[in-house]
């Protein structure tokens, strides 16, 4: 993001009327911690120790203004004040018992703490912008699409049917009494997604099957089965698995059915997709 | 087959893999070639290119060798790709420089050191392949876990995530005088990266 330069310390936030809005170069600010640096560095003072009271006043001033001019404050903005005002607040009223400066945490410790770890990944950020990166100060060869095709099986794509059957066929095995249990620990979809994924990245290509005999040891409820079916079914929807099978002499589909990870640009954003399932 | 010939070959390799390829798949390929003969012909291309001024040269990045076109000629290819630019915000470096080094890392965790929502950035991210779902934490609510991928190290010209470079401690930041002379600062010293920050608890407002 290009940041056209700082309100500079000859411009009074009080001065400025929205006429002015269009003449005001504002520098963006990455949220709440990046603006008090800001402060901070342009009032001169030690991060150590803070006029709490000064800046404080200073930052609502900032936000205010970025409310004036019509700038998307986020919440934590607003957050951010009411911290400050609970530490200038603390900062005034003596500690409980005499009133000894050397008594309790300093109120600001948490703040200027989160300030310095912030300010050390803002600078590792600036340092990663600064390398040549491919894609913008170099280029490589464009990605061929490489689609391996297994030389045993051909790929086909598998009904919907047939995967249903082969998982009641999985069910039946597992002995489907249709019990319920009830399982201390939740199960979720993604996570049976993550453990399917998993094991795809460690081998070529796994049975349909064998997928619902993963983590030995762990006894396999229904619900369980039920929840790694659905997270196959999520994959293949997404286009992060591809699911085959074999074909007879007769060019009838046969035989296991197995999978493996698809290859191709939008077979990674299935993680974008996993990330956005709670 | 003579060296000429071997050479001639991986120079093919390194220019038509659609990622960077390592000495050890290059000896696999190549007939009668070991990974260091590999290592020493790219060197020597690398060279020869060098020589000859051309306008591409062979990085070592993401444990593998590629081919790339010189900085100096960033603006003509930046026409050539106008539909989609690398432009990285600065957000996006903050998300990846916490996600580098402190993988793999949860969301809470990244909004915790930039004090803003990751949600949007950490898509974005992900979208581009430069961060991945490395798991999830095993506590209540099993939060994802993010880190860097492959992609990352080749974007950002790395042979491996090591070849970060130092994250600052925060006592540099605060460059105390070594004489001691200061008083000592309120703020409980943070240099770990460990991500045990039992004495630095997120406000408790921040989720």
């Amino acid at each position: 993001m290009e940041s056209p330069g700082p309100i500079g310390a000859e411009l009074r936030p009080e001065g400025v009327s929205a006429a002015n809005a269009c003449a005001i170069k504002l520098q963006v600010f990455e949220g709440p911690l990046d603006l008090l640096l800001h402060l901070i560095r342009l009032n001169e003072v030690d991060i150590t120790d803070i006029p709490i009271a000064d800046i404080a006043t200073q930052y609502s001033e900032y936000v205010s203004l970025m409310h004036e001019l019509d700038l998307d404050v986020a919440g934590e903005y607003l957050l951010m004040a009411a911290t400050l005002a609970w530490i200038k607040s603390r900062m005034l009223l003596p500690p409980d018992g005499a009133g000894d400066e050397d008594e309790g945490p300093d109120p600001r410790a948490e703040l200027v703490a989160r300030l310095l770890e912030y300010q050390r990944f803002k600078e590792a950020a600036e340092q990663l912008g600064e390398r040549t990166l491919e894609g913008r100060d170099v280029f490589a060869p464009q990605a061929l699409e490489l689609e391996p095709v297994p030389d045993e099986e051909r790929a086909l794509a598998v009904s919907l049917v047939a995967l249903l059957e082969a998982f009641r066929r999985v069910l039946a095995r597992a002995g489907g009494t249709g019990r319920h249990e009830v399982t201390a620990e939740p199960i979720h979809v993604r996570d049976r997604m993550l453990v399917v994924m998993e094991a795809l990245a460690k081998r070529e290509s796994l049975d349909f099957e064998s997928l619902f005999e993963l983590e030995p040891g762990r006894p396999w409820s229904r619900a369980l089965l039920i929840a790694t079916f659905l997270a196959i079914l999520e994959l293949v929807r997404l286009a992060a698995v591809r699911v085959y099978q074999g074909l007879d002499a007769a060019g009838v589909p046969e035989g296991t059915i197995r999978l493996r990870r698809a290859e191709g640009p939008g077979a990674d954003d299935w993680a974008a997709a996993v990330a956005e399932i709670t | 087959m003579d060296r000429e010939g071997q050479k001639r070959i991986v120079e093919a390799l390194v220019l038509g893999a659609p990622e960077p390829v390592s000495a050890q798949k290059l000896a696999e390929v190549v007939p009668g070639l070991e990974p260091d003969d590999a290592r020493s012909l790219l060197a020597e291309l690398g060279r020869e290119y060098e020589e000859q001024g051309r306008a591409f040269e062979i990085w070592e990045v993401a444990g593998g060798y590629q081919l790339r076109t010189r900085p100096e000629y960033a603006s003509y290819l930046r026409l050539l790709h106008r539909e989609r630019p690398l432009r990285l915000s600065r957000a996006a470096l903050e998300t990846l420089a916490v996600v580098a080094y402190r993988q793999p890392v949860t969301r809470a965790e990244i909004e915790a050191v930039r004090g803003v929502e990751a949600d949007a950035v950490l898509k974005s991210l992900l979208e581009r392949q430069l961060v991945r779902v490395a798991g999830h934490r095993e506590v209540p609510g099993r939060p994802i876990l993010y880190g860097t991928t492959r992609r990352f190290l080749e974007v950002f010209g790395l042979g491996q995530l090591d070849d970060l470079p130092t994250l600052r401690e925060v006592e540099d930041l605060l460059a105390l005088p070594a004489d001691g002379s200061a008083p000592p600062p309120p703020v409980s010293a943070t240099g770990d990266e460990s991500g045990d920050d039992a004495e630095m608890e997120p406000a408790p407002e921040l989720h």
